[in-house]
């Protein structure tokens, strides 16, 4: 197989993608000429930027964003109090009218935010009158102030179905409902957009939270003149949280819509296991706020040779592939045990192994001075493998199944001496 | 040189370093600065505490960051190497010490003083440590120096390109702030002056000299050719001017392969040299200073002409320099364990046109040193009979460390010595109280 018998196109909602891959509506789809150079580097769509309508003036904070730096790593997160587009419905949707004309083979969908039943409805007119070819219910923006509005709504379950089915009679063109994840169960409000007519569902916006203290000013960041908020937590830090959200509603049954994954994707290794939890297309922000439109490149190429390795052809063939895989702790095989296994040959000698599993894991490890070598004493092993997530070399600690005739060594009891002296009596389910 | 770190810099060679358990760097520091702890302290945010460790640790953190040859201390044992590289320790050192003043952290607390006086001869590397750790302790110390003003070789002897004068500023602050006295222009140079000083209310004396009498090459010394120590320490002599207008726009000649050589033949380039010569009779690798100056001074456009000879200056009728007489050189084939001798090739006499000669082939002991201290066992370099374990010399009450005990060597082995004779002496003074 070859990377020409590789089709990334993707059908969603009816509408053809050429890629999976788009921007999603944030400040890295503010205006057409942004967007125009993002399809240029090889986006397939748009979710551009929350429209409005013009009634409720739009100023953002400044600054507006702030960085989550982990040791010397730029942007492992980003939190941002940006809002919906500040820019007049008219010259949003002249955009519109330009990148249809320009790109017609390109995806816009147009995302938007009313404030009001009419107000959803305006705007979902005016969109699918404009170019729009699908549109994103924005019910999830987390720093929208106005009451009734963003993340506001997608708390409150009702008004997802009142607002989604006002949407639905205005047009014909496919609707999104955009969900927040600050929430302990997204299928529930995910049921509700559907029961509303919902095409497909977009997940996750933004986490809520604070990324930083200016610790001069005792004020979370970013510091907007002496104050602070809770906001959108964005980027790789937040992965974990969206592909939970995916794989749940991918999982459930009842709700079988399309899924629209994003949250933390950079690479197309994130955006394959966006995929293999049930997304079929691929929503990005933040990682385009950190490199910019050409990571577009490097996310096809990437998920192409994947393809190609694998001999899968089609982006469907990939679309929850996890799930099946995927279950609760209660299902697991707890006979079957293993531990660490350490090959030297590589081993540079820093150690860090034997402090994490003295200090965090079973204290299998010994330590040979001389050597600076571990020396593993594989029956205390708790095959934790906090090691190998330190140790500074790929292959040098892998996991290694026992026969189930093995025996974990147990931890040693400090107090055994002392057993005398116990205050105890064991548990007993009363009756 | 290579450019300073700032502060995102210095944390993103932090975030290489592994975190070795039992830090093989810290092993490797001669006077226990502990890189692997204040790496670790750095990486951890916790940025004071990292400046606490190196301060407290090695009182010219700051000047050693720069001046060591940490390729073959700290950074040779860094398990890093073993991936690609070792972290770049000296530079992060450097830039904690420089940073802990721009955010203006001090690091010593006052001391309380217990009122016992000790004298320091010498306010070099040696000396400044042993002060600082004497004056933590609440000892009053005292400084003499002979010179205007204080740092030894960190300011007579290392060019200000390398190491600059604001620097050593600021690291002997830390010392006055520790309440140290410095005499300057104050020569200890009678017969049996380090003594007296025992009677006139210093409980102890550490001897910290160094080594300020330069070898010569030839019995000859016609004018135009200077010595290392002359030569290094002009900027902040009466020669100064005179040197400079010597060596701009002229041909100059260093003579020697060590670290000192380096630094006189990048210090005649910042004086405008229009060609500088390194002449040595061995090879390339046999040159004592540390590679990666070698590579730095031939970067620079340093001429190396190794496997020279230098057999005789030529003069002009009013007996200055014109030229250097030079003979080819090649190596001997090894001798058991040795390194192996240059031997001059047969009829291979050149000569060199030069203005300016500067030799550094070493630093000695003044011969007449020991006249200070008649009762202190010297051996027959004049260097004082000291042991590094506690730097206790023949005489009680005399203590002495650095260059004048070990021969020519390093900063940080002066600051370990400084801090040895610290410990040793308070030692000494409370079991005499005792």
């Amino acid at each position: 197989m070859n990377k020409k018998d590789i089709d990334l196109s993707i059908d969603f909602c009816g509408v053809k993608f050429k890629n999976p891959f788009l921007l999603s509506s944030s400040p890295v789809s503010n205006s057409a000429e942004m967007v125009a150079r993002s399809f240029e580097a090889g986006w397939a769509g748009v979710a551009f930027k929350t429209l409005n309508s013009d009634t409720t003036p739009i100023i953002h904070p400044s600054p507006r964003m702030n960085g989550i730096q982990y040791g010397n790593k730029k942007l492992v997160g980003l939190q941002n109090a940006e809002m919906i587009s500040d820019r007049p419905l008219k010259e949003n949707l002249a955009d519109f009218l330009y990148l249809k004309k320009k790109y017609p083979d390109h995806v816009l969908i147009s995302s938007i935010m009313g404030f009001s039943n009419d107000e959803w409805a305006y705007l979902a007119k005016v969109s699918e009158d404009n170019g729009a070819d699908m549109l994103e219910l924005n019910f999830s923006c987390p720093h929208m102030s106005v009451e009734g509005a963003g993340h506001h709504v997608g708390k409150a379950f009702d008004l997802i179905e009142k607002f989604t089915a006002t949407v639905k009679r205005a047009v014909s063109i496919p609707v999104m409902a955009k969900m927040t994840p600050n929430i302990t169960d997204m299928t529930e409000p995910a049921l509700y957009a559907k029961r509303g007519g919902a095409d497909a569902i977009a997940a996750i916006n933004t986490v809520l939270g604070i990324s930083q203290i200016d610790l001069n000013q005792f004020t979370p960041k970013p510091n907007v003149f002496g104050l602070g908020t809770i906001s959108g937590t964005s980027g790789p830090a937040i992965k974990p949280i969206g592909l939970r959200f995916i794989s749940e509603m991918a999982k459930c049954k009842e709700l079988a819509l399309p899924l629209s994954g994003m949250g933390g994707i950079e690479t197309w290794v994130d955006a394959l296991e966006y995929i293999l939890l049930g997304a079929s297309t691929l929503q990005v922000t933040t990682g385009i706020i950190h490199y910019g439109y050409d990571i577009v490149e490097d996310l096809i190429e990437g998920l192409t040779d994947f393809m190609v390795e694998k001999k899968i052809t089609k982006i469907e063939d990939l679309v929850g592939r996890a799930l099946t895989n995927l279950t609760t702790t209660d299902k697991f095989d707890l006979k079957r045990q293993g531990r660490a296994e350490y090959n030297l040959d590589k081993c540079v000698g820093c150690g860090q192994c034997y402090t994490v599993c003295k200090d965090a894991g079973g204290f299998a490890l010994d330590w040979d001075g001389d050597k600076r070598q571990p020396v593993l004493d594989k029956d205390k092993c708790l095959s934790c493998m906090i090691c190998s997530f330190v140790c500074p070399i790929c292959d040098i600690i892998s996991y290694k199944e026992m026969p189930d005739t093995w025996k974990r060594q147990d931890a040693v009891v400090m107090g055994k001496d002392l057993e005398d002296q116990l205050n105890f009596q064991p548990f007993k389910q009363p009756i | 040189m290579s450019k300073q770190y700032d502060f995102s810099r210095a944390l993103a060679e932090a975030d290489r370093c592994l975190l070795c358990h039992d830090a093989p760097c810290s092993k490797g520091c001669p006077a226990n600065t502990d890189p692997g702890k204040f790496i670790k302290k750095f990486k951890m945010q916790n940025i004071k505490g990292a400046i606490r460790t190196i301060k407290e640790n090695n009182i010219l953190g700051g000047a050693c960051g720069v001046l060591c040859p940490t390729a073959r201390l700290c950074e040779k044992e860094c398990s890093a190497s073993h991936l690609d590289r070792p972290i770049k320790i000296g530079k992060i050192q450097e830039f904690l010490v420089r940073h802990g003043r721009e955010i203006n952290f001090k690091v010593f607390e006052k001391p309380e003083v217990t009122g016992k006086k000790v004298a320091i001869i010498g306010s070099g590397p040696a000396g400044i440590s042993c002060g600082a750790a004497l004056a933590r302790k609440g000892y009053q110390v005292t400084i003499f120096e002979k010179m205007e003003e204080p740092g030894g070789v960190l300011r007579y002897g290392v060019p200000s390109y390398r190491f600059g004068k604001d620097s050593l500023k600021k690291e002997l602050k830390d010392v006055t702030d520790l309440g140290v006295e410095f005499k300057c222009s104050h020569p200890i140079q009678e017969k049996g002056e380090v003594q007296d000083l025992l009677s006139k209310g210093f409980q102890a004396v550490f001897i910290a000299t160094g080594l300020w009498d330069a070898a010569d090459l030839f019995d000859k010394k016609p004018a135009g050719v200077y010595n290392s120590v002359d030569f290094l320490s002009s900027p902040h002599t009466i020669q100064s001017d005179l040197i400079k207008d010597q060596v701009a726009g002229k041909k100059v000649a260093v003579i020697g392969g060590g670290s000192v050589a380096m630094d006189c033949a990048g210090f005649a380039q910042t004086l405008g040299a229009q060609d500088v010569y390194l002449i040595y009779r061995r090879s390339f690798n046999q040159m004592p200073a540390e590679p990666d100056e070698k590579i730095e001074s031939l970067e620079n456009n340093i001429h190396f002409l190794i496997l020279n000879q230098p057999k005789d200056y030529i003069t002009d009728d009013t007996g200055k320099i014109t030229g250097i007489k030079l003979a080819r050189t090649q190596l001997a084939k090894a001798k058991k364990d040795q390194r192996r001798v240059p031997v001059e090739v047969k009829d291979s006499q050149w000569s060199l046109d030069i203005d300016i000669v500067v030799e550094a082939i070493g630093n000695k002991a003044f011969e007449d040193s020991g006249k200070i201290y008649p009762g202190v066992d010297l051996d027959a370099k004049k260097l004082i009979k000291a042991s590094l374990e506690d730097c206790r010399t023949s005489q009680e009450g005399i203590f002495a460390g650095g260059d004048i005990v070990r021969g020519p060597s390093l900063v940080v082995n002066a600051v370990q010595d400084g801090k040895t004779a610290a410990n040793t002496i308070d030692s000494y003074l409370k079991q005499r109280k005792a």
